[in-house]
């Protein structure tokens, strides 16, 4: 290899610190959250004055954080199931298919994620009304699962588009029909991508504030809204142990996904 | 009555006429080969077969029966894809043993066909790799052990042999040549390459753009080419406009054509042609055009020659070497000569 030049080596220097610096921004809040959840005294400081576990031990006495993560994690669940149920045919479509107004098709499935989250629930909302349906977490499963549909889509799409169509002739040549040759051939191949739109629609779900704050129930609320109403009246130290378990548990989410299908999948 | 018969096949994407009325008919056993030019439509008239492509006009008839209209997985046709088309995510074993699962044959059954498929076609201890892990003439073998598994009663092979390096492709092809003949099954196989043709099959069908131009065993296409196109494509050949009189060729009196009188083509093959130094009768009594060598060059067995004997292009000579001989030098006068009149064909002038 040739040897660096000073300019090289002064542009390298450059750009690790740039990138370090961008890393920075994006890791040091995380990193100052979950240190103030360890602050023993009664409001938020940095660096923490102590070591304690107490507010971790506040959350769990608390009935009403304990529920709506409950709340949470059940809507998640739907969210990411009936993503999964929706999205897969219509990426499907969307891939394979052949029929007039595919692109707009394509960009109407698509366009939820260009919309802010808000719009999307106090449309919903007034949508809801229209019918005399109440805010309630069902209306909230309904709305984040338009919200979050063209997570699932985008990635099974670019799987599936990474798929060689001669497999399914293959498969048809040997003799299977076209649900067991999806059965047999697509879904194996598809499927570390569906675990990985699942995941992350199961995040993006469980974290969601804008579209859960006009469509939640009352009573019931999801962890996100129920956390945002405890800001406002409360500055213990709880709310960085809540969200220092939130960051822990989307952590582990991406490890899985890491681990399984590789995070480079999530990107294309 | 044959056992694969195409009918009229005509196949247009958009504009363009991609088979253009291709009618062909395959004795039950025999191979035939699809040869012809990239982007002839080999490979589409191949799955007209299979049933990926439906034509937009004929029949496909196999044993007698009309299967145009059948779906692919209802037609006993097995084919073998240009790249292999493996399942990325099964092993070998599990490749092969998919047909029959589809069957819903018994699982001793399923167990015990798979293993003699792949011992047929040398692959027996690989059963559990994965085909990321084999070389290109291995999945070949898988490829070919998929679709054999099932008994079929013809097989398609688009180009199998287009991946393999030319001693794998050597060794690859004759044992595809003994097992097709040893299992009996009518076969087609799609190929660009004229010595694979040649090599592999009872009848060749030359391809171009759409339509056969000929379709005969390989040795009858290679002595009597239909045209100069099929003389080109199947080894070299020179096209010579000639004239005709009284039922002769002009230049090569030897040459008799049951044509009238005036121009017309003529195919003679350079190794169908000899030369002697000077202007005398080269020794085959069948004397043809006084020429000037205008390039040599010798080839171990052969020598080949390119003259100027008055033609639009260079005539092309190869003649047999004997040990020690030295070609001719550029510029020498020479007499050609005809070898075997019988194996020339005037044709019509400016066929194509
Ligand atoms: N699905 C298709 N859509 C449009 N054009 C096609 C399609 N399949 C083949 N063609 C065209 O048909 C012609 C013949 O293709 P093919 O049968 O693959 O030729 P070959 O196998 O002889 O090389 C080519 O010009 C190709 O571009
Ligand atoms: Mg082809």
């Amino acid at each position: 290899m040739k040897a660096m030049t000073w300019s090289d080596r002064l542009w390298t220097a450059l750009f690790v610190l740039l990138a370090g610096f961008a890393l920075l921004l994006l890791v040091a809040p995380s990193l100052v959250v979950i240190a103030i959840s360890f602050e023993p005294r009664a409001y938020i400081s940095f660096p923490p004055s102590g070591f304690s576990l107490k507010w971790y031990q506040s959350l769990l006495q608390n009935r009403q954080l304990t529920d709506s993560i409950w709340v949470s994690l059940t809507i998640s669940v739907y969210v990411a199931l009936i993503g999964l149920v929706l999205g897969v045919p219509a990426a499907f479509a969307a891939v394979r298919g052949t029929f007039p107004g595919k692109a707009s098709l394509n960009a109407f499935l698509l366009s939820p994620q260009m919309m802010p989250g808000m719009v999307i629930g106090i449309a919903s909302l007034f949508f809801g009304a229209y019918f005399a349906f109440r805010a309630s977490n069902a209306m909230l499963v309904a709305a984040l699962s338009v919200f979050c549909l063209p997570f699932v889509i985008r990635i099974t799409m670019a799987r599936l588009a990474g798929l060689d169509p001669r497999l399914d002739e293959a498969s048809a040549n040997l003799g299977a029909g076209k649900l067991e040759t999806f059965a047999r051939v697509t879904l194996p191949q598809l499927g570390p991508a569906l675990l990985a739109a699942g995941a992350f629609t199961f995040i993006e779900a469980f974290d969601n504030v804008t579209v859960a704050l006009f469509t939640s129930d009352v009573r019931g609320r999801p962890l996100p809204v129920e956390l945002y109403y405890l800001v406002q009246n409360d500055s213990t130290p709880a709310i960085a142990a809540i969200s220092a378990i939130e960051i822990g548990l989307s952590f582990l989410v991406m490890l899985v996904v890491a681990r399984t299908v590789g995070l480079e999948r999530l990107g294309r | 009555m044959p056992h694969i018969v195409m009918e009229s096949i005509i196949k247009s994407y958009g504009d363009v006429r991609v088979l253009d009325g291709c009618s062909l008919s395959v004795e039950k056993g025999q191979v035939m080969t699809l040869l012809g030019p990239s982007g002839c439509g080999k490979t589409t008239l191949l799955r007209t077969l299979a049933g990926f492509v439906e034509p937009d006009a004929g029949r496909v008839l196999v044993g007698g029966i009309d299967i145009t209209a059948l779906p692919p997985n209802r037609r006993s046709v097995g084919y073998v894809f240009q790249n292999y088309a493996l399942f990325p995510h099964l092993t070998v074993a599990e490749n092969v043993a998919y047909g029959l699962k589809v069957r819903r044959r018994p699982g001793p059954e399923i167990k015990d066909r798979v293993a003699r498929a792949l011992d047929i076609v040398s692959l027996g201890p690989l059963g559990d790799r994965y085909p990321a892990q084999l070389s290109g003439g291995q999945q070949q073998r898988v490829a070919i052990a998929r679709v054999l598994v099932l008994e079929p009663d013809v097989l398609l092979l688009d180009e199998p042999f287009n991946a393999l390096d030319a001693k794998l492709r050597l060794s690859m092809q004759t044992e595809l040549r003994k097992l097709i003949e040893r299992l009996g099954i009518t076969s087609i196989f799609v190929t660009h390459d004229q010595s694979e043709a040649m090599m592999l099959s009872d009848q060749v069908a030359v391809m171009r753009a759409g339509t056969f131009e000929q379709v005969a065993p390989p040795l009858a296409i290679y002595d009597r080419p239909a045209n100069p196109f099929v003389a080109t494509f199947i080894g070299r050949a020179n096209i010579l406009p000639v004239g005709l009189r009284a039922g002769a060729v002009v230049d090569f009196p030897a040459v008799v054509a049951e044509r009238p009188d005036g121009p017309a083509d003529l195919i003679v093959r350079p190794e169908n042609l000899t030369l002697a130094a000077g202007r005398i009768d080269p020794g085959t009594g069948q004397s043809g055009p006084p020429g000037t060598v205008l390039f040599a060059i010798a080839q171990g067995p052969t020598i080949e020659y390119e003259v100027d004997a008055g033609f639009p292009e260079p005539l092309r000579v190869t003649v047999n070497r004997r040990s020690g001989e030295v070609p001719l030098a550029a510029g020498s006068p020479v007499s050609i000569g005809v070898i075997d009149p019988a194996a020339c064909r005037v044709i019509e002038r400016g066929t194509p």
